[in-house]
C-alpha cells in the first residue's frame, strides 16, 4: 500500500507503539491524512482489539475502524534482536507516539532520553490515562478510571441513584485527538527551532477540561454550589433536557429567548410572559410542572419525529435522541461522512465513524486500507532499514517477526 | 519555560470570533501557549458568556476560564464601519475561528472568499454544531442536540427509562480541541505549500467520532447487535462499570486477564476457571449474578475507601467516583495541575480546570490574564491598524467601539 503523495501529511514519518483506543485515535487523525504510520503491533498476537468486539472472518472490526492507512510492523521487542529493529528506526521517524502504562518506554530503553541520543529533535508524545508522574501514574488505566477520578461519572445519571456512564469512548477518542493536536504543536515548535519535545496527555486531563462551569461554580462559590448529576435536566437553565414522546425522547433547549418560540409551538402564547414560568429562574423552580406540560403535549401527536416537525417549525433548538439504528441511516449524517461506509478486503463492507473535521483542500480521504498483522515487516526491515533479503528471513525463521492474514 | 525561550505559538496570530465553549476551547489552546488571539466581541454588551454562570465582583468566571490569554475587541458588526474595521484586520492575521450559525459569517460580507481576497492564504476554521451544509445545517444548535442527533444520548442511562445527559460540555470542549488540531493541521500544510483554506468541524462529527465499538457493531452484525445505554455497565465486557459499596460507589474495570485477579482480592481465585464464569460473555449473560456476588463482598468493608484499596493491592483497575468537590482538592490532580488556581485581577483567586497538554519545553503557565471588555479596542485601531486617536474617539462615540470594565 503506497502512500499517497499529495494528501495532507504525506512525507510525515510516525512510528506509533499505541493500542487500543485513545493512542491509535492520535495516530489514526495522521495516517488517514497521508501521513506514513508504522504501528509496532505486540507480538505474537497484535494489538489486543485484533480480538475483541465484532469479527468477521477473523478480521476484527474494531482493528480495521481504529488502523486505516497504518503499516504493520509485527515484531519481539522481548529478543534484542526485534528491540534493536525498531530502534534503528527512530532516526528514520519525526514522531513517537506511545500509550504504554507510565514507566514501561523506559524500562525497554525506549524512554524519552533514549530516542533523543537516536534522533536528537525526536518528538515523543506519551498518552495515558492518570499521567506520566504523579501518584495515580502507575494504575492500571481505562477510559472510565480516568472518567471517574476526573469528577465526569458523577455527574452523568439519577442523582438519587448511583451514576451512570456514556457507552461509548467519549475519555479515549477525544485524548487521541488532544494527542493529535499536541503533536502538531510540537511539529510547529520544531519548525521553528530545531528542536524536538515530550508530550504528556491524559485522559484525565482531557476529562477534567469538558468541566466548562462545574469547577468555576463550586470554587467561585466557596463551595456553596455543589455541583452534582441531575438525571436527564440541565440544573442551571430550563426547560433544557430529554423529553419523553411516543415511541421516543427528545432533547430540547428551549431556555432564555428559545422560550418563547416553544410556548408558542405548543399554541401557549401566554406562557411565554407567565409570572411563574416566564424566566429561567422560575422555570428551574416549577421544573416538575414545565416537564409535564412540555411532555403532555409532545405526547399528544403520534410519534416523535412529528412532534420534531412542530419544533422545527417554530425555530425550536431540539433534536430527536436517536438510536445507533437510526444514525446510520441518517440522510445529513451520511451527506456529511459522519458515518461513512467502507469496505474491507477481508470483512468485507461496514460502517464505521467518519473523520471530523473537514479540511476544503482535502474534501475526499484516500481510500486507505487497514493492515493485517505483521503485513509490512519486509517492507519495514528490507526498504526502510536496509536489510538483506537473507537476514529477513532468518528474523522469520528465529520468530523474531511474524506475519497473519488478519 | 526553558530560558530565552519564546511561547510556543509567539508570532501566530488568529481573529476569533467565536462564543460560549466550543470555539473558545479552540482558540484557548493557542492563546494559553503564546499566540495572539484578537478576540471579536459585538458591541456594545460583549459576549454573551461575560453574564453566565458565576459572577463575583461583576466579573464571569465562566468567560476568565475560557478565554484567558485572548484580547478582547469590541465592535459593532451591524455597522459597515465596524465590518471595514474588522476587514483591515484580516491581512495582519494568520487563522480566523468562528461559529455562528453557517451563512452567518457570509451574510456579514466575511465569507471566505472575502477573507481569501483580503488574505491570500488565510485559514478559516469554521465551528458548528452540524456542519457547515447539509439538511440540518440550518438547526440551532447546543451541545446536547447535537449528542443526540449522534446517537450518543440514546447510549446513557437506564435501558428502561428515558436517557440522561452529563452535565458538562464534553461535546463542546472535544469539538474545540478537533478545531484545533484541524487550525494546526492547516498551518502545517501552509507553511509547506503557501496554502490557506476552510476547515467545517461540527459537534455531531466530534461527539460521532467516539462510537469506538457502536457503529461497526450495529452495521456489523447487519442490525442484529442494537447498541444501546446499560445503564453502569458496559455492555460488550464484564464486569466492568459502576459498582455500590458503603459511603460510596466505586468504578470497576475487572474484565479479561483483570477479572482473575478480582477474584483473588474477593478470595474466591476459584471462581475465574468456574464454568460460567471464565469468559467475558458468559459474565454478560449473568450480568445480575456478577453484580450481586461483587456488591456484596463490597458491602463487606466498612467504607468504599477500604474496598479500593484491597482492590489496589491485587492489581485490579479500580477507581472511586469523585464528586468535582473532590477532585479539587485531589494531591494527584493538583500535582499535575489538572486542576490548577488562578487569580483574576477582578475576580480573585478560584480554580479551574488546568491545560490539559503538558509540553515539556513548558512546564510552567504563561502568566495570562482575561480582558475585559473591549480591553485592546485602543491598541488595536491605533497601533496595529494605524488609524488616528481622533478617529479613535470618533468610533467610540459613534458607538462603533465600546469598552466596559469587567
Amino acid at each position: 500500500m503506497a502512500n499517497p503523495s499529495n494528501a495532507l501529511f504525506s512525507g510525515l514519518r510516525i512510528l506509533d507503539l499505541t493500542r487500543a483506543v485513545a493512542g491509535p485515535t492520535c495516530t489514526r487523525m495522521f495516517s488517514e491524512l497521508g501521513a506514513e504510520v508504522i504501528k509496532i503491533e505486540a507480538f505474537p498476537d497484535g494489538d489486543l482489539v485484533r480480538h475483541v468486539s465484532k469479527i468477521r472472518n477473523e478480521r476484527s472490526l474494531y482493528f480495521v475502524q481504529h488502523n486505516i492507512g497504518k503499516k504493520s510492523f509485527c515484531v519481539d521487542v522481548r529478543n534484542p534482536k526485534g528491540m534493536q529493529l525498531v530502534k534503528d528506526l527512530v532516526p528514520h521517524v519525526d514522531v513517537v507516539v506511545q500509550n504504554f502504562k507510565p514507566g514501561v518506554m523506559a524500562n525497554m530503553g525506549l524512554g524519552y532520553d533514549d530516542l533523543m541520543e537516536l534522533k536528537e529533535d525526536i518528538i515523543l508524545c506519551s498518552i495515558s490515562s492518570l499521567g506520566q508522574s504523579g501518584q495515580l501514574a502507575k494504575k492500571p488505566g481505562y477510559d472510565m478510571i480516568a472518567q471517574s477520578y476526573a469528577g465526569v461519572t458523577s455527574m452523568v445519571g439519577d442523582p438519587d441513584e448511583a451514576p451512570c456512564f456514556p457507552q461509548l469512548a467519549i475519555g479515549d477518542v477525544s485524548t487521541g485527538v488532544m494527542g493529535a493536536f499536541s503533536v502538531l504543536a510540537a511539529l510547529y515548535h520544531r519548525d521553528r527551532t530545531g528542536e524536538g519535545q515530550h508530550l504528556d496527555v491524559s485522559i484525565l486531563d482531557t476529562y477534567y477540561n469538558s468541566h466548562e462551569a462545574s469547577i468555576h461554580q463550586y470554587s467561585g462559590s466557596n463551595g456553596e454550589i455543589e455541583p452534582n448529576r441531575t438525571g436527564r435536566h440541565m440544573n442551571y437553565l430550563a426547560p433544557a433536557g430529554v423529553f419523553k414522546a411516543n415511541g421516543g425522547y427528545i432533547t430540547i433547549m428551549s431556555f432564555l429567548h428559545h422560550w418563547k418560540d416553544l410556548c408558542a409551538a405548543m399554541n401557549r402564547p401566554e406562557l411565554a410572559e407567565d409570572e411563574r414560568l416566564g424566566t429561567d429562574e422560575g422555570r428551574l423552580e416549577n421544573l416538575d410542572e414545565v416537564i409535564e406540560i412540555i411532555e403532555t403535549w409532545l405526547q399528544s401527536f403520534p410519534d416523535r419525529d412529528s412532534a420534531m416537525d412542530k419544533l422545527d417549525e417554530f425555530g425550536v433548538p431540539a433534536g430527536p435522541v436517536l438510536t445507533i439504528a437510526e444514525t446510520v441511516a441518517h440522510p445529513h449524517l451520511r451527506e456529511r461522512g459522519t458515518v461513512r461506509t467502507i469496505n474491507d478486503r477481508i470483512a468485507g463492507e461496514f460502517d464505521i465513524p467518519g473523520l471530523p473535521p473537514k479540511f476544503s483542500k482535502f474534501p475526499d480521504l484516500p481510500t486507505l486500507d487497514a493492515p493485517t498483522l505483521g503485513e509490512h515487516n519486509a517492507e519495514i526491515v528490507t526498504d526502510l532499514l536496509g536489510r538483506s533479503d537473507e537476514e529477513l528471513a532468518a528474523l522469520r525463521e528465529a520468530g523474531i517477526i511474524k506475519e497473519k492474514n488478519v | 519555560m526553558a530560558d530565552g525561550l519564546e511561547p510556543l505559538f509567539a508570532g501566530l496570530k488568529i481573529l476569533d470570533f467565536t462564543r460560549a465553549l466550543a470555539g473558545p476551547t479552540c482558540t484557548r489552546m493557542f492563546a494559553e501557549m503564546g499566540a495572539d488571539v484578537i478576540k471579536v466581541e459585538s458591541a456594545p454588551d460583549g459576549e454573551l458568556a461575560r453574564r453566565m454562570s458565576k459572577i463575583r465582583n461583576e466579573r464571569s468566571l465562566y468567560y476568565i476560564q475560557q478565554n484567558l490569554g485572548k484580547q478582547s475587541f469590541c465592535v459593532n458588526l451591524r455597522d459597515p464601519r465596524g465590518v471595514e474595521l474588522v476587514k483591515e484586520l484580516i491581512p495582519h492575521m494568520d487563522v480566523v475561528v468562528e461559529n455562528f450559525k453557517p451563512g452567518r459569517l457570509a451574510s456579514m460580507g466575511l465569507g471566505y472568499d472575502v477573507l481569501k481576497e483580503l488574505k491570500e492564504d488565510i485559514i478559516l476554521c469554521s465551528i458548528s454544531a452540524m456542519g457547515q451544509s447539509g439538511p440540518l445545517a440550518e438547526k440551532p444548535g447546543y451541545d446536547y442536540i447535537a449528542q443526540a442527533y449522534a446517537g450518543v444520548t440514546s447510549m446513557i442511562g437506564d435501558p428502561n427509562d428515558a436517557p440522561s445527559i452529563p452535565l458538562l460540555g464534553i461535546g463542546d470542549a472535544s469539538t474545540g480541541v478537533h478545531g484545533a488540531f484541524a487550525v494546526l493541521a492547516a498551518i502545517y500544510h501552509r507553511d509547506r505549500t503557501g496554502r490557506g483554506q476552510h476547515l467545517d468541524v461540527a459537534l455531531l462529527d466530534a461527539y460521532y467520532h467516539c462510537h469506538e465499538v457502536n457503529v461497526h457493531q450495529y452495521s456489523g452484525s447487519y442490525g442484529e447487535m442494537k447498541p444501546t445505554r446499560g445503564g453502569r455497565h458496559m455492555s460488550y465486557v464484564c464486569p466492568a462499570g459502576v459498582f455500590r459499596a458503603n459511603g460510596g460507589d466505586i468504578m470497576i474495570m475487572g474484565f479479561l486477564h483483570h477479572f482473575k485477579d478480582l477474584c483473588a482480592a474477593m478470595g474466591r481465585p476459584e471462581l475465574a476457571t468456574q464454568e460460567g464464569w471464565t469468559t467475558d460473555q458468559e459474565r454478560l449473560a449473568n450480568l445480575d449474578e456478577v453484580i450481586e456476588l461483587v456488591e456484596t463482598w463490597l458491602s463487606t468493608f466498612p467504607s468504599h475507601e477500604d474496598a479500593i484499596s484491597k482492590m489496589e493491592e491485587f492489581g485490579v483497575p479500580v477507581a472511586p467516583i469523585l464528586t468535582v468537590e473532590e477532585t479539587i482538592n485531589h494531591p494527584h490532580l493538583r500535582h499535575r495541575g489538572t486542576v490548577r488556581t488562578i487569580t483574576d485581577r477582578i475576580a480573585g483567586e478560584f480554580d479551574i480546570p488546568g491545560m490539559p497538554i503538558k509540553y515539556s519545553d513548558y512546564p510552567e503557565d504563561l502568566e495570562l490574564e482575561a480582558a475585559t471588555l473591549g480591553e485592546h479596542n485602543g491598541q488595536i485601531v491605533t497601533d496595529l491598524l494605524h488609524h488616528s486617536e481622533e478617529e479613535l474617539s470618533q468610533l467610540r462615540a459613534d458607538g462603533i467601539l465600546n469598552e466596559g470594565e469587567n
